[in-house]
């Protein structure tokens, strides 16, 4: 095993730090060596990848609100339902809106900034928080379970072996970051979490400054033997780090204006230090940050639908991604960065009497930044004829949102199109194929035979709009039942475009 | 050898020690000589009759001392909303005091109510009413070796639940099923079985939830009440009947009428789900992984968690939780050595443990409520900082090392590691006044004079090497003996700091023997020694039990 191997290079490494077995602050490293080995980008590729988890389940039909259906809204949820005259309005697309605390997030989708992914779940939806949480980390099927969680079988196979050898002058620095207390299983790989967790860079360092490290020796038997090296790899990881992480704090800013202190908002002051570390230049591929308190079963909203729990969280959401996007901006780091958030899963589509909502199914994900090229994936969730169950028995009051998109297609073209990962190993990462959206693509896909005007049959589970290139996918016979317009249009040898009348295809170049 | 046989031979050290890290929250020296040398049976049943001994301690006061009401014990005082957070923070020292004190009657009663606590959630936010917690935590204590139905039944209508989740907005008209699912889910029979087949159906839960409509808790939070309970309402209770699904097969529990048909139906369904196959090694397992290892293989699912499952649900034994334990705690599985320091010591285990290691007396909460603030503060704003909120979790899940992939290790991240050390410090450079004459911390110098024979007599009597230091502080500090390789690291590159020989040690000893009251040869032994403590502290082999 790797293990035993790590401990002795660790122990190399770790040598000038036990010189009087205190007082260590910092790794011996040829400095200069490895600035400048920086500045060549071994590692090409510099984007990142910022994952906001919402803790407890975010009620979506509260946060993106589906103005097309807005009275069959209110009668579901008439204790809660947000005014229409107050829901935010979205530039050119009127049928969907925010809750009117989101001012920030609005302005960003006004500027193409911020997509929206509806009804976002996966097949035989698990309603239980802890084992849904995990199934949207660990990146599985309902069915199926996995010890590793899909960012850090990304970053598994990006930097083979580690952490042995690591930090090393290929990749000095985590391979992922998360601002928090305890590590998330989606950091999880093989054996252990590639990510290292802190709280603040200064309070970091200071803290691992201060700390000894540890001695070599033989490792005990069993179990207890596994616990002593995954500390000691800790201890010597923690130590190598530290320096990494408070130079690039230092060396990073904040350009633009987070909310302050009073409001409390725990999101932007994550995301505040996030910034400044990817302005200090910290390599990091993936960072970690989250916002808990989603789970409003009851008092979701306060004396008035507009403000409460609910709105409160979304407020500090809302806030937090917009100042730090805008930080971004100012930094002229925007391009490299996207962002996406994820919760344990949706809730119900009518509310309960607690003025709350039970655990329920899809919901959207938001994905942000200069990198996405649509901004709508799925469609507002049908609420007249598209709930579960179809028909209600009588008496049952429970209804559903259904699934549109399975959140992997989502991780797919992250990791196909944000990171440039070969589709062989994306399909690896995720234990199998899954179909694009098209999120970052101008081009819309068929993934299935059937009218050209049903949503399902595209990738980006919508009907293709003017501006997009469509192209119709070997197999699937897309049928025209009307006047069609795009872009582009293009058929693949095997695909067939199949006109039903005397219907036009209208190309709008 | 069976698994779950008892393990017969006469306790050494080690095992005694083992023993008591695991069923309490850490030993001290002279409890680990009194249980030298006794079977595990004997020590076990001392270890729970002991529980009697603190059965009702005297109640949290007021610990402020600038206070006129200081001392004054406020659980009784109509409630007060602007002193709710630090009358909660009152109990949770009560509570920790308890598990740190020192009174030669070392019991699992704590230990094992911290297990109830993290089985059955219910946390300060967002019951937020000091009295609330106080009788949860109360209720725990009071049946945490007593039978877990009861325990089942009673959590169901505890007014801290009832609040926590959701059972106070459960009506027929439009029930609430945040408590019916956590029942199933967490408290009795698990999602899913070891193989991972759903123990229940989502209707299960919309029907538990309708059996449970009704319950409210009264005067949550209603400034200068005097009493508080949960009730039963029933116009809000849905009276048909309720059936459940081929998993429970498909039992009916007759829907009531009446202020009784609460009750009679709560002990219907506490019946039904306790009575499912799984419910029993659900909890067994639970237990296993608390006491024994975190780590539960086929081999120990077949072996240990099956038939100690079945004996908890036998008809003899018929739920009471004291018996289970024991067979657990004596068990051969429980000694054998791929078990010793096979978990990571929680923030508790690793805080407390040191406490009571080093014998840091807890002051009496009676008479002594100031310095006992200062004392449980400190520790329950480490165990806070390490990532253990008692009576305060993330969710309802309690603390994710008890349930995340990894179990106890996630306790340890590249921030908690630096944190323990630093809280862990305190022991070490003594900071912290308890009150006058006593600083938290390690009296180096009295514990070595301790086991200098003839202290004065420098002359005729030798002076205690290194490797008597080191074993000195050593003594139960790990879980597991250090190597040969790793004792001369410690005495050569730590304590005698990589630059001077072993006898340096003996001449700075004798100087310090022949003029005790010098500060700088007090400082020449108290740099060494704390340099070395401080470093056993941080150690890998001091993180697991």
């Amino acid at each position: 095993m790797k293990r035993r191997d790590f401990i002795s290079a660790a122990s190399s490494l770790m040598v000038p730090l036990v010189l009087d077995g205190f007082g260590v602050k910092s790794m011996a490293k040829g400095s200069a060596l490895v600035r400048s080995l920086r500045q060549t980008a071994a590692l090409n590729n510099d984007r990142v990848l910022v994952i906001i988890y919402l803790g407890g389940g975010n009620d979506g039909l509260n946060t993106v609100i589906p103005l097309e259906y807005y009275s069959t809204y209110s009668q579901l949820r008439s204790n809660i339902a947000i005014p229409e005259s107050s829901v935010l309005r979205l530039a050119g697309n009127a049928g969907t809106g925010f809750h009117p605390v989101m001012t920030g997030m609005r302005s960003l989708y006004d500027e193409g900034k911020l997509a929206i992914i509806n009804s976002v779940s996966y097949p035989n939806p698990d309603q239980s928080h802890f084992r849904s949480t995990d199934i949207w980390m660990t990146g599985v099927d309902a069915s199926q379970y996995s010890t590793s969680g899909w960012a850090g079988r990304y970053l598994g196979d990006r930097y083979p072996g580690y952490p042995d050898g690591y930090p090393n002058e290929q990749m000095e620095d985590p391979l992922a970051l998360q601002i928090g207390q305890i590590t998330t299983p989606a950091l999880l790989g093989p054996d252990q979490s590639l990510g290292v967790t802190i709280q603040d860079p200064n309070t970091f360092y200071q803290l691992i400054g201060e700390a000894s490290t540890e001695t070599e020796g033989p490792l005990p038997c069993c179990d207890a033997g596994e616990l002593v090296s995954y500390i000691r790899q800790k201890q010597v990881l923690a130590v190598g780090y530290a320096s990494e992480i408070k130079a690039a704090a230092d060396a990073g800013r904040n350009l633009a204006v987070y909310p302050d202190a009073s409001q409390k908002n725990e999101l932007a002051d994550q995301l505040k230090i996030v910034a400044r570390l990817i302005h200090g230049g910290l390599k990091s591929k993936i960072y970690y940050v989250e916002l808990g308190g989603f789970d409003t079963h009851s008092g979701q909203v306060g004396t008035t639908s507009t403000e409460g729990i609910h709105a409160q969280l979304l407020k500090k959401l809302s806030d937090a991604i917009y100042s730090f996007q805008n930080d971004l901006k100012l930094q002229g780091t925007e391009d490299k960065v996207l962002g996406m958030t994820f919760s344990d899963f949706g809730r119900r589509a009518n509310s309960n009497a607690s003025k709350g909502t039970d655990h329920g199914v899809g919901a959207p994900m938001f994905v942000f930044g200069t990198g996405i090229k649509r901004q709508l994936v799925g469609t507002n969730p049908d609420l007249v004829n598209g709930l579960l169950p179809p028909t209600p028995a009588p008496g049952v009051t429970s209804r559903d949102i259904k699934m549109q998109i399975d959140f992997r297609r989502v991780y797919s073209d992250v990791l196909n199109d944000w990171f440039g990962t070969a589709g062989s190993k994306t399909d690896q990462i995720l234990f199998r194929n899954f179909k694009t959206t098209s999120l970052f693509s101008d081009t819309v896909q068929s993934i299935a035979s059937g009218a050209w005007a049903n949503p399902e049959i595209w990738s980006n589970g919508r009907v293709p709009a003017i501006r997009d290139f469509v192209r119709i996918n070997s197999g699937h016979v897309v049928d025209v039942g009307q006047n069609v317009t795009a872009r582009d249009v293009k058929v693949e040898v095997g695909g067939e475009l199949k006109f039903l009348g005397d219907y036009t295809v209208n190309i709008v170049k | 050898m069976a698994y779950l046989d008892t393990y017969t031979t006469p306790l050494t050290a080690a095992a005694a020690a083992h023993l008591l890290r695991r069923a309490t929250f850490g030993p001290t020296n002279q409890e680990v000589a009194d249980f030298t040398g006794k079977t595990a049976s004997q020590a076990v049943d001392i270890l729970i009759n002991n529980s009697s001994y603190r059965a009702t301690p005297p109640p949290p006061v007021e610990m402020d001392t600038t206070r006129s009401d200081a001392g004054q014990p406020f659980l009784d005082k109509p409630f007060s909303g602007s002193r709710s957070f630090t009358y909660f923070n009152y109990v949770k020292y009560w509570w920790i005091g308890l598990m740190a004190e020192q009174n030669g009657k070392p019991s699992v009663l704590e230990k094992l109510t911290a297990f109830w606590q993290n089985h059955f959630v219910v946390t300060y936010t967002p019951v937020e009413d000091y009295r609330y917690l106080d009788r949860y935590l109360r209720l725990l204590r009071t049946n945490a070796l007593g039978n877990f139905k009861d325990l089942a039944i009673g959590i169901s209508k505890d007014p801290g639940m009832l609040i926590f989740q959701n059972g106070n907005e459960n009506t027929k008209a439009l029930p609430n099923e945040n408590y019916a699912r956590e029942l199933q889910e967490l408290f009795t029979v698990g999602q899913r079985d070891f193989a991972g087949n759903y123990n229940y159906t989502e209707q299960d839960v919309k029907t538990a939830a309708r059996v449970l409509t009704g319950w409210q808790a009264t005067n949550r939070y209603v400034e200068g009440s005097t009493t508080f309970d949960s009730v039963f309402n029933s116009d809000r209770h849905d009276t048909s009947n309720k059936v459940f699904s081929e998993k429970y097969n498909n039992t009916t529990i007759t829907g009531r009428t009446g202020t009784g048909a609460g009750d009679a139906e709560l002990v219907d369904l506490i019946t039904m789900l306790i009575g499912h196959p799984e419910s029993p090694k659900y909890i067994c397992r639970k237990l296993y992984r608390w006491y024994v290892n975190p780590n539960v293989t086929q081999e120990i699912e077949d072996q240990v968690i099956v038939p100690l499952a079945a004996f908890f649900a036998s008809p003899g034994n018929n739920f009471a939780i004291a018996p289970v334990l024991k067979k657990l705690l004596t068990s051969n599985i429980f000694f054998d050595n791929r078990n010793i320091g096979a978990i990571v010591k929680s923030p508790a285990e690793f805080m407390i443990g040191a406490i009571r290691l080093f014998n840091q007396p807890v002051p009496d909460i009676t008479t002594e409520y100031g310095p006992f603030q200062k004392m449980t503060s400190y520790l329950s704003n480490s165990m806070n900082l390490l990532q253990l909120n008692l009576l305060n979790q993330p969710s309802v899940f309690g603390s994710l090392p008890y349930y995340q992939t990894g179990y106890s290790k996630n306790w340890i991240n590249e921030t908690t590691i630096g944190l323990r050390s630093s809280r862990i410090d305190v022991l070490v450079n003594p900071i912290l006044e308890i009150k006058p004459g006593y600083i938290l911390g390690v009296d180096i110098l009295a514990r070595l004079r301790s086991i200098q024979p003839n202290f004065s007599d420098v002359a005729g009597t030798p002076a205690i090497t290194c490797e008597q230091v080191l074993a000195e502080f050593s003594k139960n500090l790990f879980a597991i003996e250090l190597s040969q390789q790793q004792k001369d690291f410690l005495i050569d590159s730590i304590m005698m700091m990589k630059s001077s020989p072993r006898t340096t040690w003996i001449r700075e000893w004798d100087a310090y023997r022949t003029t005790p009251s010098d500060a700088s040869k007090q400082n020449n032994i108290l740099w060494r020694c704390r340099a070395l403590l401080k470093y056993m502290l941080r150690m890998a082999e001091y993180q697991i039990f």
